[in-house]
């Protein structure tokens, strides 16, 4: 199976909040944490990746502090707010309703 | 939205907006930390570092084009857009710096002189007044039998605060009296201004003084009992340098010892924006400020003096206050009805109060803001002409960015940027020359008595207006030639350097607006000279005295009442004063008057009866101006008595009374006979009779261009008059005089102050030179620079034209058009134009000489002079200004022509 090219829209909202939820993170580190997770199945490219980014940032949800990184350089950190946290919510239960309504529909056209 | 979402994007949103470039560099830093991330994964991977650069820049798709995207995201789109429009219209308006100077000077000029009547309107109408909630003040007046509205008594003041229940407080004060003011005792008083207010009247206006307190409700109570002032804010800061201590002090007013319980505070100038009150003394303490002896004025229900306001409550309505105050008026009438027959009562607010029917003054400021705005609306409409012939020569540049993909609304936001700059530039300068205009008019001086403040400021109000003007004016004449100059065909425009639309609708536009500035300029070259010749006309008859008066008069008014004179001692006073005066040497004659005509103060009004006259019945007695004069006053004031005799010396107490009247009076009330030897009652039918004993020609007595008025004069022997004023005459100049008189006056009474001493010619200048000049020179200019803008854009336009049309004149003459059919050609397409703007200039210039003529000056019909001027005058201009341009065309060469691009 090949790997998916793009993400389901607007999930890549939910992925940045949901990662967002355990921990601040630089950019390079969400692109690469979600790498990572998905088991290399999720590449989020960096033209969507920073203009989300800022796209949360405008909403509310997110907001972004310049810190030191381990190896001493400053990056923009983003890290969840209270709104972020709430829409986070609302996204994962969307997101629950809609795989759970697909998986439905793709059982029922393997039986 | 939630209100929480708005508190972190807020601050984002406006950190994006003023700190533009940090946030840039915050962008760059975020992506190249990710790149360089990118770099060291690859190395780690084992690419060379070079390779890992370039695989990690590929990557990222091209950095500049993530960061725009990004940047987009931002919401400041439109703002770094806006930025790049101005820095790009300030770039191409420095490419053509004559157009942008001319564009300028034009708005400035616009701009500069709207501020200036703006002001004087503000002033006079808008101004609120300086107190808290200055809506919820409104105006009570007492209207009369006639319909002109009244000031109250103070019974009948008294009666309002008792009855009406639509207020939270209602004050009254006095008029602004002039209070000999000293420190101590045995020091000459001096005369400053000062004003008898209810006791209520600082808490009612909800003004805390800044120092000490208001009046308390009892400290008005009984008459004469509690002698407290209240100082105002200038006379604090001037007089007393803002002494901190003065509160619990005490000075002296009309020689009684006042105490100071407290000072106006600094944001209380006082109610009326002309004056301001250097004392508030209570209505208790009003005996000692009388200058009608005969009147009570705690009694006489028509004594009416008091200005009446009053502080809606809240809830109330202008409406249900007017309705209480007819109650009111109606029980008034019931109850006095001799003195309150036939009248009612008025609510106004604040610019219903100030916008009088009778009052010339604001009438004049709103003229001229209405020739202003059309200056302002012609200097637009040639900023508008100006660009749009521009625009023509940018059809090229246009056509090249439309053919590069720029939205046609960007294209038209570009545009309207650079009229913004001009508009601003253009604003920002007329505000200059606006203030220092403004500074001019309120240097301007009233010589009377007490000082008269003139309010005309440049403030934050006129400012913002100002402002908003300039904006409003960038649309107006930016917009149609930005809609226009991107209406662009692409093709031909990439092609031809000038694109020829088909068909003329492109040009009508503009040639709706040249007949429109020649029409506007007509109008207001019209209104400046109505109002030149309106002043001229009243100053050709009825000023005759006035012209050796002002060159020889000394006028030196008294008001022995400051020390407190009673009227055995002020007669005696004055008589020992003419007496000594008339033998001063250089002194060729002396009188004295109460007001000489043209002169500041108001003249008293007179009731009377005609002998024998059938009253009818709503009408007790007539009314007429009058003035109380000795036996030397016609000679000295330089009046001829045309039939009879002056008022003599032996008229006296003791002998009939006697008055000298004026023709038209004696017209009124004896047409076709003769009224020498006629008598009237004064007062109601009853009262004693006057015998008319001579005539003078009716002169012009309040202002030089007011319609012929009915004035009697009276014998101060029979009738004395505490405060007057003594005229002499001298034969040489009448200033020399001043130095004796001050001397004489020593010698009666050291104590006694000179109220005010001036020539005559200082009034003359004031009533006939300064006031209209001020008047003629603004209408003028106004005329003057509306005519210069007209003529500047027929100018534009027909050499535009021409420019335009060189191919077209060449072939022309190529095919046998000689130099006269060019120039007949080229003049004609001006000279329709003018004809068109000419003739509905002419249409309103005739309504404004009809509107001016009614509301000021008094006069009827049409003044043909003025057009004989205005229309050729603007016909040769006009012509001048087309004649330029089409000689220019006559002299095209028909071979180069054919070669034009």
């Amino acid at each position: 199976m090949s790997k998916p090219s793009d993400l389901v829209q607007g999930t890549l909202d939910l992925l940045i909040l949901k990662l967002l939820a355990l921990e601040p993170l630089h950019g390079w580190a969400i692109s690469r944490r979600l790498k990572i997770v998905s088991q290399d199945v999720l590449q989020v490219s960096e033209g969507s990746l920073y203009p989300a980014l800022h796209k949360l940032e405008q909403e509310g949800w997110i907001t972004a502090e310049w810190k030191q990184t381990e190896n001493n350089r400053r990056a923009k950190f983003y890290s969840l707010t209270r709104l972020g946290r709430k829409q986070l919510e609302l996204e994962s239960a969307s997101w629950q309703l809609l795989s759970s309504a697909i998986t439905r529909v793709v059982r029922l056209s393997e039986a | 939205m939630r209100p929480e979402h708005w508190w972190y994007t807020v601050p984002l949103r406006l950190r994006s907006l003023l700190r533009l470039g940090q946030v840039g560099r915050e962008l760059d830093e975020e992506m190249q930390f990710h790149v360089d991330k990118l770099i060291e994964e690859g190395i780690a991977s084992g690419l060379s570092p070079q390779d890992a650069r370039n695989a990690a820049l590929r990557t990222m798709g091209g950095l500049s084009q993530e960061k725009e995207k990004v940047r987009d995201l931002l919401g400041t789109r439109w703002l770094t857009d806006f930025l790049d429009d101005i820095r790009y219209a300030a770039r191409s308006l420095a490419r053509a710096p004559g157009l942008s100077f001319f564009v300028i000077l034009t708005l400035a000029l616009g701009i500069a002189m709207t501020a200036a009547p703006l002001s004087m309107v503000d002033a006079l109408v808008f101004r609120p007044y300086p107190v808290p909630h200055p809506e919820r003040i409104v105006n009570l007046t007492s209207t009369s039998p006639y319909g002109s509205f009244e000031p109250f008594s103070y019974p009948e003041y008294l009666d309002i605060v008792a009855r009406a229940k639509s207020y939270s407080g209602v004050i009254a004060s006095g008029d602004y009296i002039p209070m000999g003011y000293s420190v101590r005792s045995g020091e000459t008083a001096r005369v400053r201004g000062g004003m008898l207010v209810s006791g209520n009247y600082f808490s009612a206006l909800e003004v805390a003084p800044q120092l000490g307190r208001a009046f308390r409700p009892e400290e008005d109570e009984v008459p004469g009992r509690d002698p407290v002032v209240v100082l105002g804010r200038d006379f604090w800061k001037q007089e007393l340098a803002s002494d901190p201590t003065i509160v619990g002090r005490t000075i002296r007013l009309n020689g009684t010892v006042f105490t100071v319980i407290g000072v106006a505070p600094e944001s209380f100038p006082g109610m009326s924006v002309f004056i301001r009150p250097d004392f508030y003394v209570p209505f208790a303490m009003a005996r000692l400020f009388s200058t009608q002896p005969e009147k009570d004025f705690f009694h006489d229900r028509d004594a009416r003096g008091l200005l009446v306001r009053a502080r809606l409550k809240p809830g109330a309505t202008l409406a249900e206050a007017r309705n209480e105050l007819a109650a009111i008026a109606n029980d008034f009438e019931r109850e006095h009805p001799q003195f309150n027959r036939n009248r009612g009562g008025m609510v106004r607010n604040q610019v219903q109060t100030r916008t009088r029917g009778d009052d010339p003054n604001w009438k004049f400021g709103v003229v001229f803001l209405l020739l202003a705005i059309t200056v302002l609306t012609v200097a637009c409409t040639n900023a508008a002409s100006l660009l749009l012939s521009r625009a023509g020569t940018r059809t090229r540049e246009i056509a090249v960015r439309l053919a590069l993909g720029a939205g046609r609304s960007r294209l038209v936001r570009m545009l309207l940027a650079e009229s913004l700059l001009l508009a601003l530039m253009g604003g920002v300068a007329g505000v200059i020359a606006g203030f220092a205009l403004i500074r001019v008019i309120a240097r301007f001086g009233i010589p009377t008595t007490l000082p008269v403040h003139v309010p005309f400021q440049m403030d934050l109000r006129i400012l913002t207006v100002c402002a908003a003007l300039s904006v409003a004016s960038a649309i107006v004449f930016g917009l149609a030639p930005a809609l226009q100059s991107t209406r662009v065909e692409v093709i031909e425009g990439l092609k031809a350097g000038e694109v020829e639309l088909p068909g003329r609708k492109r040009f009508w536009g503009r040639n709706v607006l040249v007949a429109g500035q020649v029409a506007a300029s007509l109008m207001m070259l019209t209104a400046g000279l109505v109002v030149m010749r309106g002043f001229h006309h009243g100053l050709v008859e009825g000023v005759d005295f006035a012209k050796t008066a002002k060159d020889h008069v000394l006028v030196a008014t008294f008001d022995p009442r400051l020390l407190q004179y009673d009227a055995a001692r002020t007669e005696r006073f004055y008589e020992e004063l003419i007496d000594r005066v008339r033998q001063t040497p250089g002194v060729v004659s002396a009188g004295l008057t109460q007001n000489p005509p043209l002169g500041l103060e108001a003249f008293e009004s007179l009731a009377y009866v005609p002998e024998g006259a059938a009253m009818s019945s709503e009408r007790e007695t007539y009314d007429v101006a009058m003035d109380t004069v000795d036996g030397g006053y016609f000679d000295a004031m330089g009046i001829p008595i045309a039939r009879g005799r002056a008022i003599q010396a032996t008229d006296t107490r003791d002998t009939p009374r006697v008055a000298v009247v004026n023709e038209a009076f004696a017209a009124h009330h004896w047409p076709g006979a003769d009224a020498l030897g006629k008598r009237f009652h004064l007062g109601k039918r009853g009262g004693p009779l006057v015998e008319i004993v001579g005539i003078t020609p009716t002169l012009r007595y309040r202002s030089p261009y007011e319609k012929p008025m009915e004035f009697v004069y009276l014998a101060l022997s029979q009738r004395p008059v505490a405060h007057l004023a003594l005229l002499m005459r001298s034969n040489g100049n009448p200033l020399t005089l001043i130095e004796p008189l001050k001397g004489i006056v020593r010698s009666i009474d050291p104590d006694l102050p000179i109220v005010n001493v001036r020539s005559y010619g200082v009034l003359y200048r004031y009533n006939v030179v300064e006031g209209p000049g001020i008047a003629v020179r603004l209408s003028m200019t106004m005329g003057a620079m509306a005519l210069f803008l007209a003529v500047a854009g027929l100018y534009g336009l027909i050499s535009y034209n021409v420019s335009r049309r060189t191919r077209e004149i060449g072939i022309r003459m190529a095919l046998g058009a000689d130099r006269p059919d060019v120039i007949r050609l080229v003049l004609g397409k001006g000279l329709l134009l003018v004809t068109v703007g000419g003739a509905i200039g002419l249409a309103l210039g005739f309504g404004v000489e009809q509107l001016m003529n009614a509301a000021i000056f008094n006069i009827g019909g049409v003044d043909l002079l003025v057009y004989a001027i205005v229309v050729p005058t603007m016909l040769l201009v006009t012509m001048l200004a087309t004649w330029v341009p089409a000689l220019r065309a006559s002299r095209i060469e028909p071979t180069r022509a054919l070669r034009w691009e």
